[in-house]
């Protein structure tokens, strides 16, 4: 929308926009499944949690406070104060708080106030009369331009120091026509907003990783072949240059980054654009997700099953949620990914866990392909006690990888490199929008060693390629149980490769 | 304590004078139309009523067994007056109970005697007691009872309150005497919870719902329950009798063990024992003849293994899914209860009120879909009263495997394009099948969206949500449904587009049958990006004020991205725009039109027709009267990028948010350079004409003076407090005005206003009045 001085004008170009938007809809197909869903079912069902007939709750954000009440920001503006989620069989109280905001991706609390990333602006929230109602509205940060169809806010939690960060999505896949569009602003317990990365696209949270360091969700796009988890270091471009063009107002940003050349490769670029942090762990496109979203991570001491310490995210468009691990090595994060449960009701926006430590997701399939049928949902994931046999997590070696398992593996399959099925890809690291898998090779497991408990194995491949994604297919192992793995996929972004010890 | 034994007593002793007339166990499904034979039914009796519990069989396959109650809280559930005469006498306490009579070799003075030691031991085991507390009968509560489902296996109540069908359904006269309301609607919430069995399923009630049936069974019950305060020596005794009579080889109770199997029935002599005409010390069912017979043509053969179809009968029939649903030649709805199933679409006829047939359910259902429905609580008709009751995981996980097993239709194979393709052709078929699917569910062709929703959207009716289709229905079944609905479901309204195999619109895709399914299935698979077929239409969504003032921020033609809606009650609005802090629009009338449609973010207009005023930042200080005021940066066409991106913070502009007052009115904190100001507006009442009322409070750290531009257009003066343009009139407090053309419109003009802030705080009013 533009600012154009004749009223009348206004409304012949909303209503341009609004008809072009219409007819430019493109039905868009969503992907085939795992096909794993009825098998998962049997270890973490979902429980839909019930929401009254004349509320709607598109969920774009979670916050768990201190009296175990969740808290659930929506994509209508709206605060909701949830009790009762846990119980066996929810039938939760809906405790409206606030309303009147402009689509909440950012909910966090501290001292009785809530701090709320709506697409306006970063806002404390608080109810100063205690009646259960907030009555102040006080702006935090609104240092960033507001002006464009496409441009929405993603605010985290508190970060130990007790900053906020947002991220801020382009004004379009291609543009940063308002200020600061595509960058991620610190915000300081003292209110002070400093830019502290650039070169978003279209981010669909952020938060903290296992480890603690500030990650965002990056989307499929220019720039960008799949969607990835992105790791945020101060004065970092994360690879889209629209927003290069705001560094005369960040000072503490330094030099601006250098243009990257379209059509090369991360791993080239990232040497001539020193400030480029590559994908940490890239979601191949279609097969782990089309949209991810909001990210947490499991601390529920293992309430919530054996993926302790690891990021749990969804996906919009296939309404499945993943898992994620990452690592720092040679100084740069890297990771992998892995399918965990599909077949919720509606495009995931964000998760929480729960003060039980079930897996609280939530939001909405309208306006974008969705798989999930209904308009809105709440659903949570419960851990029913039984252990699935899973790949818990891929570990990088020197020469190869390590993966550990959730239950021994036998040694018949696992001491043999066949049962290993590796392929790896690269993406082009281009302007176009998206693209394809390619340089494909086929690695060499030279050998393969399962730990005398079969918790884990050993992999020697022939070579580790950086800037490469690695394509773990282990359907041939077998559990010392017989059990065959849930889910026999899981990919490794390898950005960098450990020195031998 | 004394008086309630004696009452008891008396009770025990008509209750036993009555026994002979007591009914037989009452395996509700049995009165149904079932398909079982007599050994099948004699089987079925085996796991009903747990005889294997006690007796072994040597070479029989595990029986599906009915697991009884769970006592490890049964003191709080159930009044200790009832749980004693219960235990005394089951059948004369709870016509039709699965439960023997353990007692009947005791004397009268013995029975009661056991019975209430073991009511103190369960009692005291409980970790909660028994409550009694009063509620009122809610209104709900008997329709429900008569809606949901619990007339499949309980008798319906006629006016009174009196149950009207004796024969085959689980009696319900006895829960007055068992129940506290409390403790009834804890039970019906949940009642999988204590009863595993899953034989009285979770029928999907709120905590509420539960409630109003428990009140609604209960508004009869004698509300005087004497507490029960156990007594150690009892409960010894009371243990020690749960071990004689060896309970908890039903009722498993904490770490008392069952005693171990006796004989084998297979052996046994089947005059005897249970099955005795008088049985001695055996616990006493109650059998009917008829289900004596049964047993001993079950028991009489060797035991077979248990085919699928034998399998999926039995439970079909134990857990009486076919009071509701109709299988192959059995099962369906009883005349007598037909007219108790209903639905609020009554223009879909029977199958909006009847649940479906389960005729080839395996081959219709993907396999998750099932089980969504049998154990996730999925249900996908809106429309429908009767509920599909969830009966535990546990007990039924065998069904979704037998039911794919069973039910085979001949195999139809669609071929799905690839919209991604690098074929330009195969593109081009994708394109191709998508428009014929979404013509063809449009209203110019097939019209399916007239009683189908699509994508959440109801034209007209609220049939099942055809988006759901690819996800729970498999593509074989789907074919030869769509080519003929009746032979699947009799009767049905949904139409035949295909008869005979024969498309009856041939204008999409050559009338190919084949083809019109298929696009059909690749359309709806798109899933929420499937445009809509031509008839449904996306809703918009007003917002309305009821009795307090309503703030609504999103971006806004008329108020910018960082716009703000304020509504009141008086049915006059006006917008704010809060990256400039600027009064940006006036409107009488309905408040906000939201875009919530699709990819809509939420944004507002007025909903009636509105007063727009200029958006530029309204306070500033001018150098001169000459300076022109400070515009906003233009974004156009050619210039998408904001050339002055901190406009109007580099102006001395910062929006602070805004606090409500007790009756929701906002007031705005902002700053202009130094000065503080807050900005609150109210509507006039009593005014005809739409009247705004503007308070601007300042607070400065020194005096000093501050330009205001107040209006713009074609502003002419009435007086110096009086201003109008041709849609608003100002009046403004005595200040110095100045009216001078705009700087890039010379025909439109300003108004600024230098207003005179003293040090510290002080107020101005003004006063907006729409003129037409």
């Amino acid at each position: 929308m533009n600012y154009s001085n004749s009223y009348s004008c206004k409304l012949l170009w909303l209503l341009a926009a609004w008809t072009l938007s219409l007819s430019t809809a493109k039905a868009e197909e969503v992907g085939s499944r795992w096909g794993t869903e009825e098998r998962e079912r049997e270890y973490y069902p979902i429980v839909n949690i019930p929401i009254p007939q004349n509320l709607v709750i598109e969920a774009g954000a979670f916050c768990v406070l201190p009296d175990g009440r969740v808290a659930v920001g929506t994509r209508h503006g709206e605060i909701y104060l949830v009790s009762g989620i846990d119980k066996k069989r929810p039938t939760p109280t809906y405790h409206l708080y606030a309303t009147g905001l402009d689509e909440i991706f950012g909910l966090a609390y501290k001292d009785g106030a809530f701090y709320v990333t709506q697409s306006c602006e970063l806002t404390k929230v608080t109810d100063t009369k205690k009646n259960g109602k907030a009555d102040r509205f006080e702006t935090i940060s609104d240092a960033w331009g507001y002006a464009n169809y496409h441009e929405y806010a993603f605010g985290s939690k508190f970060d130990e120091k007790g900053n906020l960060h947002v991220a801020l999505g382009l004004s379009n896949s291609y543009d940063s026509f308002a200020l600061f569009r595509g960058f991620i602003m610190k915000v300081t317990p003292d209110g002070k907003t400093q830019a502290l990365a650039s070169g978003l696209r279209s981010p669909g949270g952020i938060g903290y990783n296992e480890h603690g360091a500030l990650f965002y969700v990056e989307s499929q796009g220019p720039w960008n072949c799949s969607c990835s988890l992105r790791a945020v270091t101060p004065g970092s471009f994360q690879g889209h240059p629209a927003s290069s063009n705001w560094y005369k107002y960040a000072p503490e940003m330094g030099q601006v980054p250098t243009m990257p050349k379209s059509g090369s490769r991360i791993v080239i670029e990232k040497e001539r654009v020193k400030q480029l942090v590559p994908y940490a762990v890239i979601f191949p496109y279609i097969r782990m997700g089309r949209s991810i979203t909001g990210f947490v991570v499991d601390r529920t001491k293992g309430k919530f099953g054996p993926f302790e310490d690891q990021i749990f995210v969804g996906d919009y468009t296939l309404s499945i949620i993943m898992r994620a691990t990452t690592e720092q090595v040679n100084g740069v994060w890297q990771g992998a990914c892995y399918p965990f449960r599909e077949g919720l009701s509606t495009g995931i926006l964000n998760l929480t866990f729960t003060p039980e430590g079930n897996l609280l997701s939530g939001g909405t399939n309208r306006g974008w392909p969705v798989r999930g049928i209904k308009p809105f949902a709440l659903e949570r994931l419960e851990w029913n006690g039984k252990i699935p046999f899973e790949i818990i997590r891929i570990n990088i070696e020197p020469n190869g990888f390590k993966i550990a398992f959730t239950k021994p593996v036998d040694a018949a399959t696992g001491n043999d490199p066949k049962s290993y099925q590796i392929s790896t890809f690269t993406h082009p690291y281009h302007g176009g929008y998206g693209g394809p898998e390619i340089e494909q090779t086929t690695p060499i497991v030279k050998t393969a060693k399962i730990s005398e408990d079969g918790m884990s194995a050993t992999l020697v491949l022939d070579k580790l390629i950086r800037g490469h994604v690695y394509d773990f297919d282990l359907g041939k192992l077998r559990a010392r149980d017989k059990d065959t793995l849930l889910h026999r996929k899981a990919y490794y972004t390898v950005n960098e490769v450990p020195a031998a010890k | 304590m004394k008086g309630s034994i004696g009452t008891f007593l008396a009770t025990l002793l008509v209750a036993l004078f009555t026994w002979p007339c007591s009914a037989a166990p009452v395996v509700p499904g049995l009165s149904n139309k079932h398909p079982l034979s007599d050994s099948q039914k004699g089987e079925l009796l085996l796991g009903e009523l747990r005889c294997i519990a006690c007796h072994g069989r040597k070479g029989a396959p595990a029986p599906l067994e009915k697991i009884a109650p769970d006592l490890s809280d049964v003191g709080s559930r159930v009044a200790p007056d009832y749980l004693r005469r219960f235990i005394a006498s089951p059948s004369a306490s709870h016509s039709g109970t699965t439960m023997p009579d353990l007692l009947t070799a005791e004397t009268v003075d013995q029975r009661t005697k056991i019975a209430n030691a073991i009511t103190h031991f369960l009692v005291a085991g409980s970790p909660r007691k028994f409550q009694y507390e009063a509620i009122e009968e809610v209104s709900e509560g008997k329709a429900l009872f008569h809606s949901v489902g619990c007339i499949a296996c309980h008798s319906p109540r006629d006016e009174t309150g009196k149950e009207v069908t004796r024969e085959g359904v689980v009696d319900l006269g006895h829960v007055t005497a068992k129940y506290s309301p409390l403790s009834l609607g804890d039970f019906l919430f949940q009642p999988l919870s204590v009863r595993l069995s899953g034989r009285m399923p979770d029928m999907k009630l709120t905590r509420g719902e539960a409630k109003a049936i428990a009140s609604y069974l209960l508004r009869k019950a004698d509300k005087k329950f004497a507490p029960l305060q156990t007594r150690d020596e009892l409960v010894t005794f009371g243990k020690k009798y749960y071990q004689q009579f060896n309970c908890a080889a039903c009722h498993k109770l904490r770490d008392i063990p069952a005693a171990a199997v006796v004989g084998d029935l297979q052996d046994a002599n089947l005059e005897r024992g249970c099955l005795a005409k008088t049985p001695g010390k055996a616990p006493h069912f109650n059998f009917s003849n008829d289900q004596i017979k049964a047993i001993r043509i079950a028991l009489a053969k060797r035991p077979d293994p248990i085919s699928d179809q034998t399998q999926l009968a039995t439970t079909l029939t134990a857990f009486n899914c076919i009071a509701c649903h109709v299988r192959d030649k059995f099962g369906g709805v009883a005349e007598e209860r037909n007219l108790l199933f209903q639905s609020d679409a009554k223009n879909f006829g029977d199958d909006a009120r009847i649940p479906p047939p389960l005729t080839l359910v395996g081959a219709k259902l993907q396999p998750v879909a099932l089980k969504k429905v049998l154990f996730d609580a999925d249900s996908v008709r809106p429309y429908m009263f009767t509920r599909m009751p969830q009966y535990g995981e546990p007990n039924l996980r065998h069904l979704p495997e037998l039911f794919s097993r069973l039910d085979k239709v001949e195999e139809v194979k669609f071929s799905m394009p690839n919209s991604e393709s690098p074929n330009k052709k195969e593109r081009e078929r994708a394109q191709e099948m998508r428009e014929a699917g979404r013509k063809l569910l449009g209203n110019t062709s097939l019209n399916c969206v007239i009683c189908h929703n699509f994508n959440g959207k109801t034209p007209q009716y609220n049939g099942v949500e055809l988006l759901t289709t690819t996800q729970r229905l498999q593509p074989s079944w789907f074919y030869h449904y769509l080519c003929s609905p009746n032979t699947f479901r009799p009767r049905t309204v949904m139409p035949t587009a295909w008869p005979d195999g024969q498309a009856v619109d041939k204008t999409v895709l050559n009338g190919d049958t084949h083809r019109q399914i298929e696009a059909i299935w690749y359309f709806l698979s798109l899933g929420t990006s499937a445009p809509n077929p031509s008839g449904v239409e996306n809703i918009e969504t007003k917002l309305f004020v009821t009795d307090a003032t309503r703030t609504y921020r999103g971006r806004s033609s008329v108020a910018g991205y960082r716009g703000i809606a304020v509504g009141f009650p008086e049915k006059l609005s006006y917008a704010f725009n809060a990256e400039t802090g600027t009064l940006s629009a006036i409107w009488r009338g309905d408040f906000v039109r939201v875009d919530r449609g699709g990819q809509g973010s939420g944004g507002f207009h007025p909903a009636s027709k509105h007063v727009a005023l200029a958006q530029d930042v309204s306070f500033y200080t001018l150098e001169n009267e000459k300076t022109p005021w400070p515009l906003r940066p233009v974004m156009n066409k050619d210039q998408r990028e904001n050339p002055d991106p901190l406009y109007p913070k580099n102006r001395g502009y910062q929006f602070k948010g805004y606090y409500m007052d007790d009756a929701s009115i906002p007031t705005f904190m902002y700053r202009s350079g130094e000065i503080e100001i807050e900005d609150r507006s109210t509507a006039e009442t009593g005014s005809e004409k739409g009247r705004l009322l503007r308070n601007l409070m300042f607070n400065a750290p020194k005096a000093q003076s501050i330009w205001f531009r107040a209006l713009t257009g074609k502003v002419e003066v009435e007086s110096k407090q009086q201003f109008k343009n041709s849609e608003l009139r100002l009046s403004i407090p005595p200040t110095q005005a100045l009216v001078r053309p705009t700087s890039t419109d010379k025909s439109v003009s300003e108004l600024l206003l230098k207003l005179e802030i003293p040090q510290g705080k002080s107020k101005l009013s003004f006063t907006y009045e729409l003129l037409k």
